[in-house]
């Protein structure tokens, strides 16, 4: 799994860190950076939630392949 | 008991955070989402901006899909509640579940009679309707100054409209203070947004499409477009008769708890505090965290969550992030930058023990902003 980030949409909220510190973080500008280019598998859950709470939907989930 | 079915009512964040948090907390029962909306959950923070404006479409919006073991319903609107039963009746059928989730959210508050057509901003299709209306009107009057109405006006600005807003109090004042507000009414005054500021109601002129609003005084404010944006009302009437309390929304205690195996989150609440208080905080992160707090409860029984108090507002090329309590009283301390140079980070009262912060044009995470709050502060509601 791989998340997309868009960073032009980011507003810096960081509800994704507050719900997947392991996967999202913000930089010096509050804007979102990932800290995995893959999300490793254990943290997909969570990932996922992170990426859902964003409010103005600037994180999108990609599945790499037909796993399931 | 271990539950098994889980019903959750609504399609918007808290009942996808309400999804969300039941599979995080390994319940591996089935999940049925009983949605009244056409399209997957999306959100609706940027209908007042980009979709609004054109810029985005409904595809931009839409939250990540559930997982395909959650059975989510669309067009599927509940009707009724049986709690002895543990039913909840749909226009397509009844559902029946061992544990539930409330989370249907509100809808526009209206202020016209049911003869006149009203413009108003909650749902994609509101939205829809209005970004049509705006492409052929050439003048906005927007009736109501909260964080939705300015947030309509900035676009319409952009968008080179004639804009009015119309409101009882000085737009923004009660969400951010009179200092803020101030400054960003200044700064939509500058941009050309006339704001006038009312003693007392408005009527809403023009059946079946409003035209303009009358004032106390009898002066007329009229426009191509007219939008009310005047608040939300919590979707209860499908509660009615079943035992839930609901008192401008249905009750919950600080777990976020209703009956027996009945739990609710997000717009549609109202708070307990136990002490005979009820408080509504209709924002997103509040809706968040209800929804974890109440699926907590409904798997785990309660513990009380702590309100994360935080909203902010995009407008006017302003981003303005508040924590803590609104409407913050007198002079901030100032603890970076000026709102003279376009980019502040105020407190109130003061910069030892704020209770309330906010962040102008500040690259200051809300986690950053939470933390200069004072300790006390933190889980006493708005």
């Amino acid at each position: 799994m791989r998340i997309a980030a868009d960073r032009d949409r980011c507003e810096g909220h960081g509800l994704c860190v507050d719900t997947a510190p392991e996967v999202y973080d913000l930089d010096d500008d509050a804007v979102v950076v990932l800290r995995h280019e893959v999300v490793p598998a254990a943290l997909e859950r969570r990932a996922e939630a992170g990426a859902r709470v964003c409010p103005v939907a600037a994180l999108r989930v990609e599945q790499m392949s037909v796993e399931s | 008991m271990s539950l098994r079915d889980v019903v959750v009512v609504g399609g918007s964040i808290a009942a996808l955070t309400a999804v969300e948090m039941l599979r995080m907390e390994d319940f591996d029962g089935r999940i049925t989402v009983l949605s009244d909306e056409d399209v997957p959950p999306y959100t609706r923070v940027p209908l007042s901006k980009g979709v609004l404006a054109g810029t985005e479409s409904i595809d931009d919006v839409v939250l990540a899909p559930l997982a395909e073991d959650v059975d989510l319903r669309l067009k599927t609107a509940a009707t009724g509640l049986d709690l002895r039963t543990r039913t909840v009746h749909t226009t397509a059928g009844p559902v029946s579940y061992d544990g539930l989730v409330i989370a249907t959210g509100g809808r526009a508050r209206r202020l016209g009679r049911p003869d006149q057509d009203e413009r108003v901003l909650r749902s994609h299709g509101d939205c829809a309707r209005l970004r049509d209306d705006l492409a052929t009107a050439s003048s906005v009057l927007i009736v109501g100054g909260g964080f939705l109405g300015m947030e309509i006006a900035s676009t319409a600005r952009a968008l080179g409209k004639d804009v009015t807003v119309v409101d009882v109090a000085p737009p923004l004042d009660r969400l951010l203070g009179a200092v803020v507000g101030g400054h960003v009414r200044s700064v939509a005054a500058q941009t050309g947004v006339r704001i006038v500021v009312t003693d007392g109601g408005v009527r809403l002129l023009g059946v079946p499409r409003p035209t303009g609003v009358e004032l106390v005084d009898g002066t007329r404010l009229e426009a191509d477009l007219v939008v009310s944006a005047v608040g939300d009302v919590p979707n209860v009437e499908w509660l009615a008769g079943s035992g839930v309390q609901v008192h401008g929304g249905v009750v919950i205690d600080s777990s976020c708890r209703v009956a027996p195996s009945v739990v609710a989150a997000g717009d549609v609440t109202v708070t307990s505090g136990g002490d005979g208080t009820l408080s509504r905080s209709p924002h997103w992160t509040n809706a968040v965290e209800q929804a974890r707090a109440a699926v907590r409860a409904l798997l785990h029984g309660g513990a009380p969550y702590r309100p994360s108090q935080y909203c902010w507002t995009e407008q006017f090329g302003l981003d303005v992030k508040l924590v803590g309590d609104l409407d913050p009283q007198g002079e901030p301390a100032v603890l970076d930058g000026s709102l003279d140079q376009g980019s502040a980070l105020l407190a109130w009262p003061d910069a030892l023990a704020p209770r309330s912060v906010v962040a102008l044009n500040h690259a200051t995470p809300p986690v950053k902003l939470k933390r200069l709050l004072r300790p006390a502060a933190q889980g006493v509601p708005a």
